[in-house]
């Protein structure tokens, strides 16, 4: 069915609740509230709030409506795009709210779940499922979430949650309201394929509970809301089609769409996601494989090879470019420790990082597959790196972080010398077959400008981060004229621009890149719909109309 | 007892020459031995043909009551001029002191030296009834071979229930060797130790990592052996009244037992940057601390407890301090003994760096900083002008003591 | 030149938890690795074997079955034979009982062995003592805490730079020695996937009680001198002091009593 009835939320005093106030105080006391990772410049707000739970939230949220003060929802600020910098009004800090509040069976899909706050992180989800310990769930006094957390740690078998953003530390909402994406990706999809249900507050401080499988747009692509006073908000999906490639850009929109996938990827601009239930998958042993290469072109035919091979099951399949290769080799030299990795190989010009199952306790093995595979592409299995103990893995990933890492240091100190340089990471992904054409675009741009750049990542869902590091306020310039000239590309090709960043503050010119005026006016004519006054988190996604 | 497999034994004579209580001798052409040996097991060490054996069977306990004192093995500091005796040392006569009177039995500290010019009586003064001293120009420098050697033949003719050792480098070369040759148990790293109602020395440690603490006793062998580490027990105070008697204990060593030789030293100056990971101490700064020139003054603090300056990554993009020398998920995980946190909030991805530090002390302006969760003791208020205080107080302190 | 190398199958403490009701440790989730310090001894190991030619490693463990995996690691990182000494009668050996039973075992399967080497202590025991006890059964001289194992042209001495308290000592003996081994400026090598199926090729044998000739009551729980009487959680780390309000002076004098009280301050 297409409609639903919001619950009327218990509300707190709101003179009770903890609020820091003016910009003064928060700037010198909180001053970690004041940007996520995007170090875009913060901007003077007025209010900051720590909810301690879903009452005091929702007196806030009544009261800030009230008084028409735009609110902006953080939980880590790990997110990229400037998602949780405020522009004015109140930040609402989500943090407390990061408790797991259920493990249990779902019979009918044959799979386990867990349905937690939105503050918890990915990190903590994965070490609680890992060693089976939920520090409050473990003392709950509910019979039946007793129960079922008895019957998954009597499960012989261990479970993982699939998604795995670069950054473990964002949280389970953060993740689930920009679609995040990881290398696991590849493999199992993005956040969207694993929630299965959430909690979501709308700007009048009422919730909507909504599992998947139980609201579905009506053949006219309509859904109503209606609040618990009966009035109804009615809700028109666009009906733009989404790229055939991953994508966090825009509103997510489809015929026939679930309800809840229209919070997914939503950036909080229509509503604050304050619980979320999400499946899991069995952990099976895997050992992954930096394969090193001759040259990014051959990185690319391996790609190629490897994702045509359907008897091959990879979990992901990542690219390292011969520039990313070299900033990883200076590292080394300057300081061995951190990169924690042997010399890369004179020889190597390209990676291809891969992980797949692997039993280390089988007495025999065959990776034939593989070996044919590899050695089609002119590659050779001596010229690798394996591991598969957790601590041989930690430190493939201390390898690959580097990379980022020492992007970001480089730019620090440009910074010093110039403010107002920043990196240019593209985020951008293309459907499978102009793979190779928007690479040798990448590559024959950067090269045909002279800037200093590298690329990496999932190459596997030709999502590839090209970063290009200015050295002057000049190649930021032609950088940032690049960027728009992949971004029209990477249209073209039927892509999307934001993989799996989100748009926030930052991306909303590249918008129009893909959706034309009309397409971007049925998004905010869906916001409206849901937050007449514009209150949440505005100018995320698109910039805030000025009202008169 | 000694067993000789005359099969074996060339009659070389090595262990005639090496043993400490000139317990051999050669009648008929056979190697015997007589009531000296106190099967220190210098000989089975030293024999080259595998000819000698020593058979330990499990100790009675009229065997085991014939074990008694408390013996503390007294490390010299020979960087200084003078040797004297390393602080853990102290500790160790502090808490044998303690566990000899338990006993009600006699506490021995055992200087192995090849000085002239050592002030034994302050052993006395620290508690000591009886200062064995062991002078033997090859006791120059620690050796395994030759330190064991020694101590072995101490331990076996003078028969003590309990022997301590710092478990500094060379104590905890040592003490397996020592356990090892005369069959000795021995626990390391010992946190607690007391006397049970068996009189059994109940040695209490840390293992997995220190998530779980182990008791632990010998019951069979004597003596019982332990070794701890410096600072865990008080140095005891100084009694000027408490005298100890001073024994000569002869020393057989030739050059030719000690098979290791120290070609060369490298000694670092005492200052005060090295590599964060192995720090003692650590000061750590963080956005609170709002100016680079503030970090001068941390710096000067860590300086002043021996320890090193690191940072949140805050202050790693700033560019005040490099990558090197961070705390966190991105930087380095660090768990020293003291962890200084100065106008860090703790973020995650910071408290991931730092969180199995053993002692935090955090300072910072907001209450509600998550730093304060990990903190023993936490402090609200400006880092940048409270540090600076305590910097001047601490500086007094030295100066007071000299 | 033969090298023996050491090693110890041990779960991961860093994440290891403790049971708040039975005081033990909790399993569950905890993998078993390969020492980290035993991993520096086969580091230094294979360095010598791409320094000098002819040298082959044989990595030797006492542990239950599933130590085989740790033997697999060494193989992959670039031992040449693996060799597990596994019987229910070693069970509840303390450092001694462990020092004998690899000794004896060393004497038989590598009995012309030129150089051992060893972890400098096992993250779970943390005792630091098999090494030295094991030289001691051997007579061989112990050099401990190398982070540097070089040795001398004719391959008759063996060169070691020894971690002290405040720097580092180099110390020489004649082959055959034991060393025991500390982190090292040696970045491990990654096997090649290749490597790591090969390891799989490479010989393990296996070692039992009754190999080894050691008089039952001497072996395992029984023999071993050392007996654990209790086990018990460490102390609750009481949740910190937090002080407010306070003057900075006063604030200053605060830390200060504490660094004293708790000897950071002498």
């Amino acid at each position: 069915m297409h409609e639903i009835v919001a619950n009327p939320a218990p509300q707190s005093d709101f003179s009770k609740i903890k609020c820091i106030e003016g910009f003064d105080r928060i700037r010198s006391e909180y001053s970690a509230y004041l940007c996520d990772e995007s170090k875009l410049p913060p901007k003077p707000f007025d209010f900051l709030f720590f909810p301690k739970d879903e009452a005091e939230l929702a007196a806030i949220l009544c009261e800030m409506q009230r008084r028409k003060i735009h609110v902006t929802i953080a939980a880590a600020r790990t997110g990229l795009v400037g998602g949780s910098v405020p522009s004015d009004g109140a930040l609402v800090s989500l943090e407390l709210l990061d408790q797991v509040q259920e493990v249990y069976f779902h019979a009918e899909s044959d799979e386990w779940r867990v349905r937690a706050q939105t503050s918890v992180s990915l990190k903590s989800l994965e070490t609680m499922l890992r060693f089976k310990q939920f520090p409050t769930l473990d003392q709950s006094t509910d019979a039946a979430v007793n129960h079922n957390l008895a019957l998954f740690k009597e499960d012989v078998e261990h479970y993982f949650y699939p998604p795995d953003p670069t950054e473990m530390s964002a949280s389970l909402g953060g993740s689930v309201v920009t679609n995040a994406s990881g290398a696991r990706t590849y493999r199992y999809g993005p956040t969207r394929a694993w929630v299965r249900g959430l909690r979501v507050y709308l700007a009048n401080g009422e919730y909507l509970d909504i599992p998947r499988g139980k609201y579905f747009a009506s053949p006219g692509g309509q859904f109503v809301v209606w609040t618990s006073k009966g009035e109804a908000c009615n809700i028109t999906i666009p009906d733009y089609a989404q790229p055939k490639t991953k994508s966090t850009a825009g509103l997510f929109a489809a015929p026939d769409m679930d309800l809840v996938d229209l919070f997914i990827g939503s950036e909080g601009v229509l509503g604050v996601v304050t619980s979320i239930e999400v499946a899991l998958v069995k952990k099976e042993d895997k050992v992954s494989v930096i394969q090193f290469l001759d040259s990014d072109e051959q990185a690319v035919q391996l790609t190629l090879a490897l994702r045509a091979e359907k008897r091959l099951q990879l979990d992901f399949l990542e690219f390292y470019s011969g520039n990313a290769l070299n900033l990883l080799r200076n590292l080394q030299k300057t300081e061995p420790s951190t990169v924690g990795m042997p010399v890369i190989p004179d020889d190597a010009k390209s990676a291809i990082f891969i992980e797949m199952s692997f039993d280390p306790h089988a007495d025999q093995f065959d990776f034939s597959i593989l070996e044919k595979v590899v050695a089609s592409c002119g590659a050779d299995l001596a010229r690798s790196w394996a591991g598969y103990e957790s601590r041989e893995l930690d430190r493939f990933k201390v390898f690959r972080h580097m990379v980022p890492e020492t992007i970001n240091s480089i730019l620090a100190e440009r910074k010093k010398q110039y403010p107002g340089i920043h990196k240019l990471g593209t985020d951008m992904a293309v459907p499978d077959d102009h793979l190779e054409e928007m690479w040798a675009l990448y590559k024959s741009r950067c090269e045909a400008l002279g800037l200093e750049w590298a690329a990496f990542g999932h190459i596997g869902n030709n999502h590839i981060h090209v970063n290009i590091m200015p050295r002057n306020m000049g190649e930021l310039e032609k950088g940032m004229q690049l960027y728009a000239e992949f971004a029209k590309k990477t249209v073209e090709f039927g892509g999307a621009v934001s993989a799996e960043h989100g748009i926030g503050k930052i991306k909303s010119h590249f918008l129009p890149l893909m959706f034309n005026p009309a397409q971007i006016q049925q998004m905010r004519n869906l916001k409206q719909a849901l937050d007449p006054q514009g209150l949440l988190n505005p100018n995320n996604i698109f910039p805030a109309e000025v009202h008169a | 007892m000694l067993i000789i497999d005359h099969e074996r034994c060339t009659l070389c004579k090595l262990c005639i020459r090496s043993c400490p209580f000139g317990a051999f001798f050669v009648e008929e052409d056979l190697l015997k031995v007589n009531e000296s040996c106190t099967l220190c097991g210098t000989c089975t060490n030293v024999c080259r043909f595998n000819a000698l054996h020593i058979e330990r069977k499990l100790a009675s306990s009229e065997e085991l009551a014939k074990y008694k004192g408390v013996m503390v093995w007294i490390e010299l500091d020979d960087a200084a001029d003078l040797p004297k005796p390393k602080k853990v040392s102290l500790e160790l006569l502090g808490k044998g002191r303690q566990l000899a009177n338990d006993l009600g039995e006699e506490l021995i500290a055992v200087v192995l030296t090849d000085s002239e010019a050592i002030d034994l009586q302050t052993l006395g003064h620290y508690g000591a009834d009886r200062v064995i001293l062991c002078r033997h120009d090859l006791l120059n420098t620690y050796s395994t071979d030759g330190f064991t050697s020694v101590l072995c033949a101490v331990i076996s003719s003078n028969k003590p229930a309990v022997v301590l050792y710092g478990a500094t480098p060379h104590g905890r070369d040592l003490a397996p060797r020592v356990a090892a040759r005369l069959k000795l148990g021995l626990t390391a790293d010992c946190t607690g130790l007391e006397i049970d109602e068996q009189r059994q020395l109940v040695q209490t440690r840390p293992a997995f990592g220190g998530n779980i603490m182990a008791s632990i006793i010998t019951p069979y062998n004597r003596p019982q052996t332990s070794t701890v580490r410096p600072n865990v027990f008080p140095i005891p105070a100084l009694n000027d009244n408490h005298q100890a008697v001073v024994e000569n204990f002869t020393v057989t060593l030739t050059k030719a037992a000690i098979r290791t030789r120290v070609v060369e030293k490298n000694y670092i100056e005492e200052g005060c940057e090295e590599s964060i990971e192995n720090a003692r101490v650590l000061v750590a700064a963080g956005r609170g601390c709002q100016k680079a020139s503030n970090l001068e003054l941390l710096r000067t603090l860590a300086c002043q407890l021996g320890g090193g300056l690191a940072g949140s990554r805050a202050i790693v993009e700033q560019g005040w301090i490099p990558h090197t020398q961070q705390v966190g998920q991105s930087g380095t995980t660090v768990g020293p003994e003291l962890y200084i946190a100065a106008g860090i909030s703790g973020a995650i991805q910071h408290q991931v760096g730092m969180s199995s530090s053993k002692t935090i002390i955090a300072v910072n302006k907001d209450p509600e900083a998550a730093i304060f969760k990990l903190a023993d003791l936490g402090v609200v208020g400006d880092a940048q002008d409270i540090l600076p205080k305590l910097s001047k107080l601490i500086e007094q302190e030295t100066q007071k003591t000299g | 030149m033969k090298i023996v190398v050491c090693i110890k199958q041990v779960p991961e403490v860093t994440n290891v938890q403790v049971d708040p009701e039975t005081g033990t440790l909790i399993r569950e989730g905890v993998k078993s690795i390969l020492n980290p310090f035993c991993e520096y001894a086969l580091d230094h190991a294979v360095r010598l074997k791409q320094e000098f030619e002819d040298v082959t490693i044989s990595v030797i463990s006492m542990g239950p079955p599933q130590a085989k995996d740790a033997l697999l690691r060494c193989l992959e990182l670039g031992a040449d034979e693996g060799i597990l000494v596994t019987d229910r009668k070693f069970a509840g050996a303390d450092s001694w009982v462990t020092a004998l039973t690899l000794a004896e075992a060393i004497r038989l399967t590598v009995p012309d062995y030129d150089l051992i080497l060893v972890g400098k202590q096992a993250i779970d025991g943390d005792t630091a003592q098999v090494g030295p006890e094991i030289a001691e059964i051997l007579s061989l001289p112990q050099i401990t805490y190398g982070i540097e194992v070089g040795l001398s042209s004719t391959r008759k001495q063996v060169r070691v730079k020894q971690e002290v308290e405040r720097g580092y000592e180099v110390v020489e003996a004649s082959l055959p020695a034991l060393i025991t081994c500390s982190k090292g400026e040696v970045v491990r090598r990654a096997p090649s996937f290749l490597d790591v199926l090969n390891a799989r090729k490479k010989p393990i044998r296996s070692v039992s009680a009754d190999d080894l000739g050691i008089p039952a009551e001497e072996l395992g729980l029984k023999g071993s001198f050392t007996q654990v009487v209790k086990v018990f959680p460490p102390p609750e780390k009481k949740c910190g002091r937090l002080v407010q309000n306070l003057e900075t002076d006063q604030a200053a004098a605060e830390i200060f009593n504490f660094l004293k009280e708790k000897r950071f301050i002498e």
